[in-house]
Formats: C-alpha cells, structure tokens, sequence
C-alpha cells in the first residue's frame, strides 16, 4: 500500500515536472488595464491569473501548462486589432478570448472570424448581433435576447404586484450600453402596456442630476427605470435622495452599484432600490468553487486599486476560461472546430454556476438578478462581503428575500 | 529636394508597399503600419494650417471624425464602394474647412484655437444625436469579403492608407514651395504685412483650412472598415488631435518633411510601446517628447539638423 502511495506521489510530481517542461498552451487577450474600463478590466486581469495558477497546479491542459499573453488596450478600440494580430500572428498564442465590454469585443471580430477562432467573450451586450458568428460564447448572464432579459425580471417584479403599476419613467446616459438597456426597458414597457411618461436621456458627462431627478418626479411614475454608468449612477442616487424622489419602484440597469467602494460611499442612500446584478454572496448562489476563487481574488487584490470584494465581473472572468479549459479536456486537443462544437452543447459546471450557451451564443436562458438592497448601515464596507445586504427578487429558482414594495427612502 | 528624386522616392515607396504585401503574411505589421500611416496623413494635414499658415488646430478629431462618419452614413444608405467613400469624406472635410475658415476668420492664435476645440464638440454632439448613424450606440461596419488581390482587407486598407499618405505628402510638398505656400508662410510670419503687401490671406487661409479638412476627412474615412465599430468615443478621441499636433511639433512645422518625420518616429515608438509596455504609456511618451522637444529643439528634428549643418565648419 505504502509503495503504491509512494509510486503514485512520484508518477504525479513526474507529470507536473513533465507539464513544466512541455510547450506551454498560449491564452492571449487585450484587456482594459488603463482608460475607462480600468478598474472592471485589472479585476478581470486578476481572476484570470488565479484560473491560470489553478489550472497550472492541477498539472495544466492536456498536461501542459497554462500561459496568459495579454497586452493592455487602454479601452480603446483601434488599439484591439493589432493587439490580436500580434497575439495570433506573432506570439502565435493557441487560444484567445475577449477583453472586456462591448467596444473593445467588437474590434477583434474580423481577425477572430477570418481565421475561424472559437471566442469566449467577456461582457458583451449583444456583440454578436450583427455578425452572427457562430464561434462566439459570451459569459454574462444577459441570456438570448440581452435587451430585453436585462429588464424583464424588473418588469415582471413591478407587475406582479397589486394593484399593477400603470405609469412608468425611463431615465437613460446618451451612452451605448444605457441606451441598449433603455431600449429594452422600453419594449417590455410597450409589450405590457405601460403608460411611458419619462423617457429621457442624458449626456454622460452630466453632473448635477437634480433637474433631471425633479423632471422625472414632475411626471408621477410609479416605476422609475434607470440605465446608465457608474458615476450617473451615484448621481442619480443622490439626487433622488435629496429631492425625495416618490416611485414604487426604483432602479433597474444602473451599473456602478454592484462595486463595494460606491455601496460603502452611497450606504443607506441605497436601501430598497431594485437594481440588476450577475452574482451576489446570497446562500442561492453559492455554487462551487465560487466562495474559494472569491478568498484568492480578495488576498490577490489588496493594493491594486480594484474592487475588494470582486463580485460582479471576476467571477465571469475566471468562469469564461473555465468554459474555455473545459472545452479543452473534454475535446483533449485544440482544435477549434471540435471546441466550438463542444461549446455549443455541453453545460459547464463554473464558479457562476452552470452554463449553456444558445444559439447566437449568449447564455440559453437569462440570469440576469434583480436585487433589493436592505438594511445598507453607513460607512461600512464589511457588510457587503455576505449576504443579506443584497437580496434576489428574480429569477424565481435563485430567490432569497421578498420584494419591499412600495420603494422607500 | 529634386522633384524627380522625390516623385522617385514615392514611387519606390508605394511599389516597395505594394511588394511588402506579397512577401509579408503576417497581419500585425499591416495593423501597425496602418495606424502610422493614418498618424502621418493626420500629421501632414495638420501641418498644412498649423505649420505653414501659423493657426493651430485643435479640433483635429472632428475633422477624422466627419470622415469616419460620412463612411458610415454613406456606407448605411448607398453602400457605396471605399474609394468613392474616401473622396466623399474628403469633400465633407473641405467643405467643413471651408467652413471654420469663415466662421473664424477673425479669431487669431489661441482664440482660433478654442473655436477648433468647440467646433469638434459641435460635431460630437450633433454625431451622439444623429441615431442614423448610430448615436452614442456606434455602429457596426461588417469588413466586406471582397478585398481585390490582396490576401486580406487589412492588406488592402494599408496600401489604400500608403496611397492617401503619399498623395497628401505630395500636395504637402507641393503647397509648401508654392507661391501659394508662400503667401501661408507670410500669413504664419506677420499676418498684417502679409495683407498690405497684397498677400490675398482670407483666400489663403481658406484654401488652407479646406485643405487640411480634407485631408483628415480622408484619413478618418477607411477608419470604421480598421475598428469595425465606430462610436463618438472612439472617432472623436482625444489621443487622435493629440498625435496630430505632436507629430509635426517633433518633426519640425516649418517644412513639409518635418510632420512626415515626427510621425514615423512617433507612431513607431507608440506601436512599439504598445506591445512592450502598455498602451497607456503612449500618451506619456507624446507629453516628455513633445515638452522635451518644445524646450530643446523649438523647431523640431528639422529645425534641429539645420542648426547642426549651419553650425557644422566647412
């Protein structure tokens, strides 16, 4: 038994050294490390290592270890071409997935799908719409229609209530994301029948909202949806605090408040707003794997200016290389015909729970959350790490609070 | 320069573009070399009001941008074929020039400026509100299959982009050893004088901001078929105007080599940089070579190797 144990130990310290040894597989990407998507792209960057360091522990893929060949792409478009013609071209990476958003997905399009690349992609609101390319697995919950299921479980919310609401305010940024999520709104608005009595947008540069707040309220909604980016979004809080703003219901696609430094810096200012998310520490979410990738993000980010806690994109960075890996043992090669096939009917088991990808290659069904927040204390950054603070409404199966209905200040 | 050594030199350089293509599969290079190219047609454009005529533009983006955005346009309603979009662009370029020439033909040194800075505002914010072309959204440009004899499009776009660089170094050249160029240089050197010494400026200055209008709507005009999605961030980015002032301030503003100069050693170094170090470091490097040159070598790397071979014993 003892020499069996002994032969085993040897056999596996001999594969690791011969993984070591072996030609390492290449997984390159741009990524924002600087410009706008800074902070959302250096959190991603951080996930992304600690997926390599796993993976690399555990022997690597194929018995090879994992390399990561990224450059940075300062958020801008016209730099993502060359970046992946590098990466393809020159540091002939084996793999390549997406940097982060939408306008820094898009550029690498044309070179991914000449040279016929399977391509995880990393928070894309509907990137692939116009190219239909059937390679393309795109890893945040919006699921197959993203415009529509990013507001539907806030319309569904609003309209199981008694008496249903009648009038509602849509409030978006003059910004690509924030009109997308408002034109959504705006068709399931349509679809049920609301009375749209706001509907608005403003430049994303603004900086006082109360006019804006004011208008909105002139109206008397009772459901107030807004889109838009983070500092619109603290703004906006912040105005509908100061001027009292009265709605039933209140929030919906504002991004920003899904990052522990604006919940520490808005607190109570938060309480009751009805906003989207992917993933928050509620016990309906704990999938695993996902509390011990958030222990290792939380030691490996102390001193990077990024988000302490890491819940809402990291966990989707270090899930689109696990779909990635995944599709590498299950096809034990890197072909990428046989990957994308692959990636197109198998359900993968990852720290954000199990995914399924449809046909234009979003998830198959949404997972987009509708949190409330409750009970938010003044300055304390703590309590956002665990649950409770950040209750799911919607979908029904991840439910793990009730709707507090009509919204109060 | 001899104008047969220079046309030579052209020629040799486009057929040496031309040649690069069949030897060089590689597709990072094309990238690359399309977005120095783009930098010194930008440059050279820039050059013709700021370095000839003496009135700095700082609203160079709007000018990229119109081009980038009458290809969208036209692209959405005609689907019209790139050549035809490029002279279109630069038509709307000119025309936009001729514009701001009239608009601000009375505004000098750092006034005419901030009017070039508010005129790209102007566009960016009637481009955000014009939902045709896609607003604030952006839009998509799928890259067409069709890329004539070249092995892919981004081949194609750069010997487009080396033709239009050249064409436009040419009519540089041209207009800086005009009469026309020197009517601009003595706009640029005492605008008053130029005027009672029968120097016709108001027609000169027009010619010039049409020019320079045209010429960066032809630089922006292949731009959405190299991103593939154009938004407002993006075609009015400030790294854009930047780039466009610095090229020529480090090359040297009083000849028409000098943005050529400034934006081959530029752009190489950012395109170097950016797959060294980081991408954001290029805007670094833009801010310590242009203070070191504006403090150095006032006149930039021509200026400089003048000073040297007038000072050098014969």
């Amino acid at each position: 038994m003892k020499f069996r144990i002994l032969l085993a130990a040897v056999l596996t310290a001999f594969s690791f050294a011969v993984a070591a040894q072996q030609k390492p597989i290449k997984v390159g990407f741009s990524m924002a490390l600087t410009g706008g998507l800074a902070a959302g792209g250096k959190g991603a960057l951080i996930a992304m290592e600690i997926w390599r360091d796993d993976v690399n522990k555990r022997g690597g893929l194929l018995g090879r270890p994992v390399e990561l060949v990224y450059y940075d792409d300062a958020t801008q478009g016209a730099n993502v071409p060359g970046i992946y013609a590098k990466l393809l071209d020159v540091d002939k990476v084996d793999l390549v997935v997406s940097g982060y958003g939408t306008n820094l997905i898009v550029p690498a399009m044309p070179i991914i799908m000449r040279k016929k690349l399977v391509f995880p992609a990393l928070f894309g609101l509907a990137a692939n719409e116009e190219f239909k390319y059937d390679r393309y697995f795109q890893i945040m919950p919006a699921g197959p229609d993203p415009k529509l299921d990013w507001s539907r479980g806030f319309f569904d919310l609003a309209m199981a209530q008694n008496p249903k609401p009648k009038a509602i305010a849509i409030v978006s940024a003059d910004d690509e994301f924030a009109l997308n999520a408002a034109a959504g709104a705006r068709a399931n608005a349509k679809k049920l029948g609301l009375n749209i009595v706001y509907d608005k947008t403003f430049p994303p540069a603004t900086t006082d909202y109360s006019p804006i707040v004011r208008a909105i309220q002139a109206t008397n909604p009772e459901i107030i949806y807004v889109a838009c980016y983070p500092p619109n979004s603290v703004g906006i809080v912040k105005s509908a605090s100061e001027i009292g703003l009265k709605a039933k219901l209140f929030g919906g696609g504002m991004v920003g408040l899904q990052f522990a430094a604006i919940q520490q810096n808005l607190g109570p200012l938060l309480n009751n707003i009805v906003n989207y998310d992917f993933w928050v520490p509620e016990p309906t979410l704990t999938f695993p794997g996902v509390n011990e990738f958030l222990a290792k993000y939380r030691v490996a980010a102390v001193g990077k200016g990024v988000d302490p806690y890491g819940h809402y994109l990291p966990p989707f960075a270090y899930a689109y290389l696990q779909v990635l890996g995944q599709s590498v043992e299950a096809t034990k090669g890197l072909d990428h015909g046989k990957l994308a096939a692959h990636m197109q009917k198998a359900t993968f088991d990852t720290v954000v729970g199990k995914v399924k990808f449809g046909k234009n290659g979003e998830w198959a069904t949404t997972r987009t959350l509708q949190v409330q927040f409750r009970d938010v204390q003044k300055d304390n950054l703590e309590q956002f790490s665990g649950p409770g603070k950040r209750v799911v409404l919607y979908p029904k199966e991840w439910k793990s609070g009730n709707l507090v209905y009509p919204y109060k200040q | 320069m001899k104008s047969t050594v220079f046309w030579g030199a052209l020629a040799t350089i486009f057929a040496a573009g031309l040649a690069l293509t069949g030897v060089v599969q590689n597709e990072y290079y094309y990238n690359a070399l399309y977005l120095i190219l783009q930098g010194t047609l930008m440059a050279v454009a820039w050059n013709v009001l700021g370095g000839f005529t003496g009135y700095v533009n700082f609203g160079s983006a709007g000018f990229f941008a119109l081009g980038a955005y009458t290809t969208v346009a036209l692209n959405k309603a005609l689907g019209l074929p790139l050549p035809l979009l490029i002279l279109v662009a630069g038509v709307v370029g000119g025309l936009v020039g001729v514009g701001l020439g009239y608009l601000t033909l009375r505004l000098k040194g750092v006034y005419f400026a901030i009017a070039t800075l508010a005129m790209s505002i102007v566009i960016e914010t009637l481009v955000v509100n014009w939902s045709y072309v896609g607003g604030a959204k952006g839009s998509y440009m799928l890259t067409p299959d069709t890329h004539l004899w070249f092995d892919s499009y981004i081949q194609m776009l750069f010997v487009v982009m080396l033709l239009l660089t050249l064409a436009a170094v040419a009519i540089s050249r041209m207009l800086n050893s005009s009469r026309l160029g020197r009517g601009l240089s003595a706009i640029r050197d005492d605008e008053v004088a130029a005027e009672c010494a029968g120097v016709p400026t108001l027609r000169l200055k027009l010619v010039s901001t049409s020019v320079m209008g045209a010429m960066m709507g032809v630089a922006g005009a292949p731009f959405p078929y190299f991103v593939t999605f154009v938004d407002p961030l993006s075609a009015f980015n400030l790294f854009i105007a930047v780039n466009a002032i610095a090229m020529p301030m480090i090359g040297g503003t009083a000849h028409w080599i000098g943005p050529v100069i400034g934006a081959l050693l530029l752009g190489t170094t950012q395109e170097i940089v950016k797959v060294t170090i980081s991408s954001e470091m290029n805007v670094l490097i833009v801010g310590v070579m242009l203070v070191a040159f504006i403090t150095l070598a006032p006149q930039g790397i021509v200026g400089l190797a003048r000073k040297l071979r007038r000072g050098r014993p014969k």
